[in-house]
């Protein structure tokens, strides 16, 4: 038996449903014996979905949920206004703003008329509401929005309709769902492109919109070298060892932690939170930072900002000027370690950069950027200088130079200084310079109010 | 651009021949039958709301004598320097140098007058609530660029998104404001030094183009940054940067040629709202031999 002989046999059944007043279950036709196969009895039950059955014509009252009497009062009841959906939503979901709800909405405007009157508003309410209920970046629910859309009404049948960007509403609808989740980089699926095709046909403008996302996407997809995860670790000690390794573009650093976050109770019942010190240093840094004369200060710089995705955390820097050209000392090099008279069973330089011709010099004719030595990085829960000479007292343990070493704290440099430089003579209260002297681990002397 | 202009002037000079008679017309009735003529794709941007630059061009001129004296001795400073430069070589330089040399710098940062080749702009110009600006770094050795971003669109009705800002250089003039061109086809990499702070970027590349309806083709790619105190060498094969036009990428691409080059610019706009930062030491070619990809991305036929 046909697929269109079973839907007319249904309709009769909804006919004589309402006519005689009678659940559907209850009618039986005559005849039904040598129609259906033995497991067939079940069809009626599970058909029982309202499919061919317009809003008018509804039989159970009572069992109709909130969100379809919401549905038609919107679109029934003002059928004066203009119809605006976007407050389906906002009723619908009440408190809780979650994708459960997003999709409950969607179905009941589906499975409330057959011809989806009004869907094309539907949709771009939709889209608004998307980024509220935390589904802008679910493919699953792209689809669902997708399929609220009539099938193959919208596909051209003759050459004509093809010449004439056959309903263009309807398509230029369907291009903002695939823009939409082009902008919050959300990967269509095979079942969008299914959708598509059933609803628009092969060469409209939502499936050409498809084939961009799909011949673009996947090129730019691992196109940056420094990747960032898109669940960064909610961990503050794991996120900061996440960014130190970014930062220090050395794959020699170690991660030390100084510090975990942790919550204790005194005596007199107060509050101490410690806040997590994470810092990092390359054995590079740590032999420039031996190298370092006592006699010049170190610098405490901070907080500079990192951005990871939409996130921006900040690093503190332990950094020394940079030295002015007479007082550099020039390092003598073992004539033996360089080539051409290098050793060549133990070389300090091996250059094997195949890319390279022999007369290539791939070199810029610019002078090097002079800036001073950075020595350690790291990422603090607070940038107060308590925190950071924590840190400091810590870095000690593996430089012991530090300790003769004078630390000054510049914690309002970065690029606010830039923007406040102008201003530096109207704040003075704000930039805590203290000149410190740590030896030994003893507590430090605080000096009144040096500036600098 | 040559080719809008002159039919421009044509069509001024045959609609002043029928439209100069009647003079009872209203000044602003005229313009707008005549400047509909240039089509909306040649206009530069209109603010919504704004009403349109009706002007005739000869009212936007205006005549100033003290700048008009410090510009003629420089442009006849640099018709004379474009005299005698090419008796040494192209550009001023060499030909023995020009043949051999595989990288060249294009932009340092070395002084506050290099700052004003550069234009800077963010999506005040639309109604947005971005701030960008430009500044030399620490020691005046590198350039930074600077402010925050607020995606934010305006309220016009017409704009979607908003939060962008750019850094974009001026084009090269000749003597007497002609335009001049960068020539790189000796090289195939940009080469540049900078310190970000974890941002994605992109850098935009102009080049010149005969049609008017490719005045907004930019070649574009991303500039990743790492963030951290460390300086970041970038290098970009000229055969990654694709074709766009107005924000949308286009569905012919083709490779960027290098013979004219008019512009390069810095943009950011990822949706990040936030203050941002971008150090710019240096911004250099280098023709990397082993490079040899020509173009990095096939096209396919739109209508098989």
């Amino acid at each position: 038996m046909s697929a269109s002989h079973h839907l007319l046999r249904l309709q009769c059944v909804r006919c004589l449903s309402h006519f005689l007043g009678t659940p559907v279950r209850q009618v039986i036709l005559p005849g039904r014996a040598h129609l259906q196969t033995p497991g067939s009895q079940h069809i009626y039950v599970q058909l029982l979905r309202p499919f061919h059955r317009s809003a008018v014509c509804s039989t159970d009252r009572q069992n109709r949920t909130d969100i379809e009497k919401l549905v038609e009062d919107e679109t029934h009841h003002k059928d004066k206004t203009l119809v605006t959906h976007d407050d389906i939503f906002d009723r619908a979901a009440g408190d809780s703003k979650t994708k459960v709800e997003f999709n409950r909405v969607v179905d009941v405007f589906k499975s409330k008329d057959i011809r989806r009157r009004g869907h094309v508003e539907f949709i771009y309410a939709a889209l608004k509401k998307m980024p509220e209920f935390g589904v802008e970046c679910d493919v699953t629910v792209y689809n669902k929005l997708l399929d609220v859309f009539p099938k193959e009404v919208f596909v051209p049948q003759n050459f004509i309709q093809r010449m004439f960007n056959h309903y263009p509403r309807q398509q230029e609808c369907g291009v903002q769902v695939l823009e939409q989740m082009e902008n919050y980089g959300v990967m269509p699926n095979i079942e969008t492109k299914v959708l598509l095709v059933q609803i628009f046909g092969e060469k409209s403008h939502p499936i050409r919109k498809f084939q961009r996302i799909m011949y673009w996407f996947p090129k730019f997809k691992h196109t940056n070298p420094y990747p960032v995860p898109h669940v960064l670790p909610s961990d503050p000690v794991d996120l900061a060892q996440f960014c130190l390794t970014r930062i220090a573009a050395d794959l020699d650093a170690k991660i030390t932690i100084y510090q975990y976050p942790s919550t204790d109770i005194t005596e007199t019942g107060e509050e101490i939170t410690r806040p997590h010190i994470v810092g990092i240093q390359s054995p590079d840094q740590r032999s420039l930072l031996a190298k370092h004369n006592p006699c010049k200060p170190v610098f405490v710089e901070g907080p500079y900002p990192l951005w990871l995705r939409q996130k921006c955390v900040h690093y503190y820097l332990l950094r020394a000027d940079p030295i002015p050209p007479e007082e550099k000392v020039e390092e003598e090099i073992d004539p033996e370690m360089i080539c051409p008279e290098q050793s060549l069973f133990f070389p300090q330089r091996v250059e094997l950069d195949l890319n390279v011709d022999m007369g290539d010099d791939h070199s810029f004719n610019v002078d090097e950027v002079e800036e001073g030595a950075v020595y350690a990085m790291c990422m603090a829960g607070q940038g107060d200088q308590a925190t950071l000479s924590q840190w400091i007292s810590g870095l000690q343990e593996t430089c012991p130079i530090l300790g003769q070493i004078p630390t000054v704290f510049r914690l309002e440099s970065g690029p606010r200084e830039l923007q406040t430089s102008t201003d530096d003579h109207q704040r003075p209260e704000q930039e805590s310079e203290t000149d410190q002297i740590i030896e030994d681990d003893e507590e430090p002397r605080h000096s009144q109010g040096v500036k600098q | 651009m040559a080719v809008s202009r002159t039919t421009l002037k044509s069509l001024y000079g045959v609609c002043g021949v029928v439209y100069r008679q009647p003079l009872l017309f209203p000044s602003s009735l005229k313009c707008a039958s005549i400047q509909i003529t240039r089509s909306k794709f040649e206009r530069d941007y209109q603010r919504p709301g704004q009403p349109p630059d009706t002007r005739w061009p000869w009212q936007m001129i205006n005549f100033d004598f003290s700048k008009g004296v410090e510009s003629v001795r420089k442009h006849f400073g640099l018709l004379k320097d474009e005299f005698f430069q090419r008796w040494i070589g192209p550009e001023g330089k060499p030909i023995i140098e020009h043949m051999l040399e595989q990288t060249r710098v294009v932009w340092e940062f070395r002084g506050p007058e290099s700052l004003n080749e550069w234009i800077v702009s963010s999506d005040q110009e639309i109604g947005g609530r971005s701030v960008a600006y430009v500044s030399l770094g620490k020691n005046n050795t590198t350039c930074l660029l600077y402010g925050t971003l607020s995606s934010t669109p305006p309220r016009d009705g017409e704009t979607r998104y908003s939060g962008y800002c750019s850094m974009r250089s001026k084009p090269p003039k000749a003597s007497f404001d002609r335009k001049k061109h960068y020539d790189w086809s000796s090289f195939n990499t940009l080469h540049l030094r900078i310190r970000g702070d974890g941002r994605p970027w992109m850098i935009n590349v102009s080049a010149e183009t005969y049609f008017s309806h490719q005045r907004d083709d930019i070649y574009s790619y991303f500039l990743y940054t790492r963030g951290g105190p460390y300086w970041q060498d970038v290098k970009i094969p000229f055969s990654k940067f694709f074709l766009s036009s107005r924000g949308r990428i286009q569905d012919s691409q083709h490779p960027l040629w290098l013979d004219k080059i008019n512009t390069i610019g810095f943009t950011l706009g990822d949706k990040a709202d936030g203050p941002f930062q971008l150090e710019i030491d240096f911004i250099g070619l280098n023709n990397d031999c082993a490079h040899t990809e020509e173009f990095a991305y096939e096209l396919y036929k739109k209508n098989p």
